[in-house]
């Protein structure tokens, strides 16, 4: 039984860029369903869901007026920092206030989707879905899809030599929940993002022995400076728009009057430049490096039966080993050649469009140096003003994304050479990005003033 | 008493609203945030509240609070059906003054009413008067779910330079304390009309605090127009000293609405004895525009 819902658009998630796209939308007049796996909105705040990658303790890394939706501010009365259990407060909210509960499906599962140009006949767009809910399976079809799985879900696991044979425990930070799992452990945490560096800080409190682990030296920030958060501050120096290597220089100043030497604690100097990988913001990290309660290691070389060997010859028995190593980007219930590029490296144009669909959109694929909701709110802003295109002028709304194609390559990094890494991929400067964003929403509605003028 | 008559202006023929730029670059907002305030919002709702009209967010002019709303409005609104509420700004009313008061601003306020508008069940129709017309517009930019806005008596979109002349000839002195950022002593002719008595006009001038050096500033000087796409009603008093007809009309024009002048009556519009044909006119407005 196929229910036929081609005045509809369909927002797979109901985390925080589900919740934008599905309001966003809705703001313009379109239909949408929003289907969600859990029974509760919030995605990866959801520390509930079987799929959240919080831990107890996580907190936001990005300030609160960098971080929120720009038309629906976090409360005056939430810190400049939220505890995981506010963010979903506050994205409950959000949902409550634009209706989207209304709107949404709970503890409704996409299986498949399939575009109708394959099922029903050529020159069809539009996408037949399956979906698996609590009355069982059924299938629609949609005049659209908007992607909006998360992308910090599936565990990204290296593989080294001797891995197998290692007798201790291997957790990837996908499964940590809280300290406990550390507690009374000799404890190797292996890579800096921000969760590594959480995690590997909790040690220091709670396991018996710390190490870290990190392939390269990187640039530890602050949550504060100047009594402010720290983010605030940066963005100000930003603000001055000066060269590149100018902004460079003083965050760099700042790092060696705040912390000073690298060496001294231990750590090796960084190898690139401020700003040429994403920001880590840590404020206790160092503070237990100074305090011997964190070793900093170099790579892993391979395991023994006890211990971890690391490249520069150092040898630590562990018990437990804490793989912080970033997730895969993964669609899996989009057949492999919906999206351009190669699996886990989608080739998107503004990290959004498909230049080969106009009814497909990813939505929260990008991995901000500040919040990610406030972008999110004008990617789901410049979908609706796409689908609006769409529906005055489909011939414009081609036109737009075949144009696309040849820009497709154009990345918002703030002009930054970022080191090549796959944690990267999605890496978007705010500021540079949140003008891109600006120029294509006031590029695609101009095409719909002509096509509404004609 | 008489029911004022209706001026209107025609609808002008190019709404030019749309091709305006929007910011969603805040930079000051991020570097300098507003500073966290205890609020007042006041709520006067219906005990059978009709849930197909959204709820109304009124906002105050300057030296003013949410209680000028609450004079008359709200409870004849409530009665109406209306969910109503009435935000004071940080430093007016029962709101609570921040550090520097006098270096708070439109967009201070601005995230005064998106503050309030997230402790709403849904989107509200924003209603400013005055100073709140000017915050109005800026929050109905950023805050596109909201269903329409009312600008009563409201500071013009480009600047408010028209007050100059107008408060030189009537009232210098008020002219002077307001843009010296100091208490004002207005007389009543300045902000109420001739069909207010002077008793009650006292008694809500006696209530009026101070206001922002750099709010009041901003409200005179040039500013860049909101990308406002909501639907919009205009209102105005025919004798305002303040705000004039003029100004009112040109501020529809720049939105592609349609004004509406009440004749003989000044600034204060919900708070003259003819406050109900005005309020009257507003409720009708939105029924037709927002009421599904």
């Amino acid at each position: 039984m196929t229910t036929d819902r081609t005045d509809r658009h369909l927002v797979i998630g109901a985390g925080s860029s589900g919740l934008a796209a599905a309001k966003s939308l809705r703001e313009r007049g379109f239909v949408v369903d929003v289907v969600e796996r859990e029974p509760e909105v919030g995605g990866n705040w959801n520390f509930a869901a079987e799929n959240s990658r919080v831990y107890a303790s996580t907190h936001m890394i990005s300030s609160k007026p960098f971080t929120q939706f720009p038309d629906f501010p976090m409360a005056d009365a939430d810190p400049d920092y939220l505890h995981h259990e506010q963010v979903l407060a506050y994205l409950q909210r959000y949902a409550r206030h634009f209706g989207l509960y209304d709107v949404i499906e709970f503890r409704t599962q996409v299986d498949a989707c399939r575009p109708l140009d394959t099922v029903v006949g050529p020159g069809r767009s539009g996408w037949e879905v399956e979906l698996t809910g609590p009355d069982g399976t059924e299938v629609r079809h949609y005049a659209s899809l908007v992607v909006a799985n998360g992308h910090n879900w599936s565990p990204k696991v290296p593989q080294y030599p001797g891995q197998d044979t290692f007798t201790g425990e291997i957790l990837h930070s996908a499964g940590y929940k809280s300290g406990d799992q550390l507690a009374g452990k000799r404890v190797v945490v292996v890579g800096a993002g921000n969760t590594g560096c959480d995690i590997v800080v909790e040690a220091a409190q709670r396991a018996v022995s710390a190490h870290h682990s990190t392939r390269r030296a990187y640039w530890y920030s602050p949550k504060y400076a100047m009594g402010r958060p720290s983010d605030q501050v940066s963005d100000l120096i930003f603000s001055l728009r000066l060269p590149l290597r100018a902004t460079q220089a003083i965050f760099a100043t700042t790092a060696k009057l705040v912390v000073g030497k690298y060496e001294r604690f231990g750590l090796p100097t960084p190898d690139h430049r401020f700003l040429e990988t994403h920001p880590i913001v840590n404020q206790q990290l160092l503070y237990y490096v100074g305090h011997g309660a964190i070793q900093p290691v170099a790579d892993i070389d391979h395991f023994e039966s006890d211990a971890v060997v690391f490249t520069d010859g150092t040898r630590v028995e562990a018990d437990l080993v804490v793989f912080a190593t970033g997730y895969l980007i993964r669609f899996p219930f989009l057949p492999d050649d919906a999206l351009p590029g190669q699996p886990g490296r989608p080739e998107l144009y503004r990290n959004v469009f498909s230049p080969d669909r106009d009814d497909l959109f990813v939505v929260g694929l990008i991995q901000p140096d500040s919040g990610q909701f406030c972008l999110v709110n004008w990617q789901a802003v410049m979908v609706a003003a796409f689908l609006e295109l769409q529906r005055d002028d489909p011939g414009a709304a081609r036109r737009y994304l075949d144009e696309a194609r040849d820009k497709i390559h154009e990345r918002a990094q703030g002009g930054v050479a970022l080191i090549d890494s796959t944690r990267h991929y999605v890496e978007v400067e705010h500021a540079d990005y949140i003008r891109v964003l600006q120029r294509e929403i006031r590029s695609i509605e101009g095409r719909a003033r002509r096509a509404v003028a004609v | 008493m008489t029911t004022p008559t209706l001026q209107e202006t025609s609808l002008p023929k190019t709404a030019a609203a749309s091709s305006r730029r929007e910011q969603v670059l805040r930079r000051l907002d991020w570097t300098f945030p507003a500073q966290p305030v205890d609020r007042e919002l006041i709520e006067v709702l219906p005990d059978d509240p009709d849930l197909a009209k959204p709820p109304l967010l009124f906002v105050h002019g300057a030296w003013h609070g949410a209680w000028c709303w609450q004079q008359h409005w709200m409870a004849a609104a409530a009665a109406q059906g209306w969910r109503t509420y009435a935000v004071s700004l940080r430093g007016h009313g029962g709101s609570s003054r921040p550090d520097r008061f006098e270096l708070a601003g439109l967009r201070h306020y601005q995230h005064d009413v998106l503050q309030s508008i997230t402790q709403l069940p849904s989107p509200p129709v924003l209603i400013g008067h005055s100073m709140g017309g000017a915050v109005v517009q800026g929050v109905l930019e950023r805050y596109r779910s909201a269903p329409a806005g009312v600008l009563l008596a409201s500071v013009p979109p480009r600047h408010g330079l028209g007050v100059v002349p107008s408060l030189l000839r009537h009232d210098p002195k008020m002219l002077a304390q307001a843009l010296a950022g100091r208490e004002v002593t207005p007389r009543t002719s300045t902000l109420y009309g001739p069909a207010m008595e002077e008793i009650e006009a006292q008694r809500h001038i006696e209530r009026m605090g101070d206001e922002a050096w750099l709010a009041t500033q901003q409200l005179v000087l040039p500013r860049r127009v909101p990308d406002v796409r909501a639907p919009l009603l205009v209102l105005g008093g025919e004798l305002d000293r303040l705000v004039s007809p003029h100004a009112v009309v040109r501020t529809a024009r720049t939105y592609g609405a349609r004004a509406r002048l009440f004749r003989g009556m000044g600034h204060q519009l919900m708070l003259e004895p003819d406050w109900k044909a005005v309020l009257d006119v507003t409720l009708s407005w939105l029924e037709d525009t927002v009421v599904r």
